[in-house]
């Protein structure tokens, strides 16, 4: 595959011109120090946060988006089908997809993971028509990170900061406000075709260039290596660290909503008021945090204590999920949950002291 | 037939009757679903019974509790509209002072003496509580919110009207700021209350750039040690976590029994 060089700011242009294709989103200042995932518009002012803080007055605080850039795949309140009643007086569902081109640029190797990792949810056992519609025309400009992005990164221990799969092309920062920009699917060998960028003959030494530049070690690393940690959570049942941790927490279910491999869904029925012969089905996100979300019919709780859900979501993302699907951990390491909490609870944390307590133990 | 539905108000300042009046778009086609029989803000017709009904306010005198009592018993499904209904609303916070002081505070010391002496004003102290709806009849459906959101409302009653359970969601204000991808609140310095809040109405004051005062009533089973301890790291006092939290009664005046 072809590789160019060019500045940023002609990417970032380059980004404007593509919203002839679909919907184009990139981060965006949300607030006094956040970022949405957002819509580009023509006014948009776009700009790689972590490594362009030059070219802007208000400098960018670098930091990873509230909600991950994979949501775009299944967002909130998503219609799965709707329902009329046709001449016979019975029923139709009519299923709802959604096929319409979008391109997500600016997605870091993190939430380029999670993608990859949702797609191999939503592709196993039954597939999710509805993911898979959007994803089969997404097309993803992704960027490596030269510096963490935020205090709470650990996407190295979790090993997805050189995640590539998923990607279309592949953005690598240079000196002098360059980027190194890669095609990896035929997709963004198209995409760059008429893009007019200047070829790259030294793809290899640009990229040991960018390697050499980057930042060591890479975030927070875990006590132990990845592998250990997944053995450690998945041997801890009964552990004293389940309940430390939960001291403060109010339930309010931050961690699941801002994960990007979190991806449990809560359905609803509903007839339109102005045709209640005719109505929809939506799903909206939910969260293993949350009181109700083990609650079945008949009232039964199968969670009521806190320390038993916030085990049940550690053992999500680093024991259960590694061992389906084979594919390293469900944690991706982009520090989201422990920044949004507002009382510092990270999975960081909780994997650590449960390393620490298995160690102690005879 | 269709289900015919009736709005009454007690010790309220109305606004949730006018935000209902706000389904402008949509109100033609709820007149299809349901006959509105007695609404004071909107029609001066009166009704024997009504299959269900919603009561706007708090109870503030016993007059008042009899007429509820009388309307609770005319009706097959009653629910509680807005804050002042489901948990007193900032009225409620004359529970924390005794009627003395609050006459006093309220009227001067010279018209408190007045209250108290002269027979004709001993009514007054005849309630000594502001009260939930729920503290008086029974209720069968809470729409919380000051004012109450016009999509739950809405939601109520389709619901009821398609003969289903209708769901308010058990979970705090954070769940939709998160939905709609929010900077929280703390993030930029502020204190929220959304952590304890019920939830269900989309999150709209962070939406717009506000903080959570609590107006939804405390979500019950909620971190309330941990929230004051949060609070207090963020250099309030607990004078202020106090004010804060009486704002809408929702932390102090807590509705009791079970919570639909």
């Amino acid at each position: 595959m072809r590789g160019f060089l060019t500045t940023r700011a002609t990417v970032l242009d380059w980004l404007h011109t593509l919203d002839q294709l679909g919907d184009v989103f990139f981060p965006q200042p949300m607030g006094e120090s956040s970022f949405r995932f957002d819509k580009v518009r023509k006014h948009s002012l776009l700009a790689f946060e972590d490594f362009d803080a030059t070219s802007t007055e208000k400098p960018f605080r670098a930091s990873t988006c509230v909600q991950p850039p994979g949501k775009k795949l299944s967002p909130n309140n998503e219609q799965i089908f709707h329902f009329s009643k046709n001449e016979n007086g019975e029923y139709q569902l009519t299923p709802t997809l959604d096929d319409r081109q979008r391109i997500l640029a600016g997605v870091r190797p993190c939430d380029l993971k999670a993608i990859h990792l949702m797609d191999r949810i939503n592709s196993d056992g039954i597939p999710d028509a509805h993911y898979l519609s959007r994803r089969q025309n997404t097309t993803i400009i992704a960027h490596d990170c030269l510096q963490p992005c935020d205090q709470h990164c650990f996407c190295d221990a979790t090993g997805s900061l050189r995640w590539r799969e998923g990607a279309d092309i592949f953005l690598t920062p240079q000196p002098e406000a360059k980027l190194l920009i890669e095609a990896l699917t035929e997709r963004g060998e198209q995409l760059l075709a008429d893009a007019g960028f200047t070829p790259c003959k030294n793809i290899e030494g640009r990229k040991t260039l960018a390697e050499a530049q980057r930042t060591k070690p890479f975030g927070r690393q875990f006590n132990a290596p990845l592998q250990q940690v997944i053995d450690t959570v998945s041997n801890s049942g009964e552990s004293p660290v389940w309940d430390k941790h939960v001291e403060r927490c109010f339930s309010c279910g931050t961690c699941n909503l801002v994960c990007p491999t979190c991806y449990c869904f809560d359905v609803q029925d509903d007839f339109n008021v102005d045709d209640p012969d005719s109505g929809q089905r939506t799903r909206s996100w939910d969260g293993c945090m949350l009181e109700a979300f083990a609650v079945v019919a008949g009232g039964h709780n199968f969670r009521p204590q806190l320390a038993a859900r916030q085990r049940h979501r550690i053992k999500r993302k680093l024991a259960w999920l590694p061992a389906r699907f084979g594919d390293g951990s469900f944690c991706v390491g982009c520090g989201r949950c422990g920044h949004q909490c507002t009382v510092d609870i990270d999975i960081f944390d909780i994997a650590n002291d449960l390393l620490a307590t298995a160690e102690t133990k005879p | 037939m269709k289900p015919r539905i009736a709005f009454f108000d007690m010790a309220s300042c109305e606004g949730c009757q006018l935000a209902i009046l706000d389904c402008e778009d949509v109100f033609l086609h709820i007149l299809d679903l349901v006959d509105i029989v007695e609404f004071r803000e909107a029609l001066s017709e009166k009704a024997p019974r009504f299959d269900v009904a919603f009561i706007e306010g708090s109870i503030n005198r016993e007059i008042d509790a009899e007429r509820l009592r009388d309307i609770r018993a005319r009706c097959t499904w009653l629910v509680s509209l807005g804050a002042c209904a489901c948990h007193g609303n900032v009225q409620a916070r004359s529970n924390a002072l005794s009627p003395a002081e609050n006459l006093q505070r309220v009227y001067g010391p010279e018209a408190c003496h007045v209250a108290q002496t002269d027979s004709q004003y001993w009514p007054l102290w005849a309630h000594t509580r502001v009260r939930a709806v729920h503290e008086v009849v029974k209720v069968d459906y809470h729409l919380r919110g000051c004012p109450v959101d016009r999509d739950e409302f809405l939601h109520l009653v389709k619901r009821l009207v398609a003969g289903s359970l209708p769901r308010f969601a058990r979970q705090p204000v954070c769940v939709e700021c998160k939905h709609n991808g929010n900077e929280c609140v703390f993030e930029h310095g502020d204190t929220c209350m959304g952590q304890i809040t019920w939830g269900g109405c989309d999150a709209i004051c962070i939406n717009g750039g506000y903080r959570c005062d609590g107006c939804r009533g405390l979500l019950p089973g909620v971190n309330l040690d941990s929230h004051r301890a949060l609070l207090r790291e963020r250099g309030l006092s607990d004078t202020d976590i106090d004010s804060r939290y009486r704002l809408f009664c929702s932390a102090d005046v807590q509705p009791r029994g079970t919570r639909p």
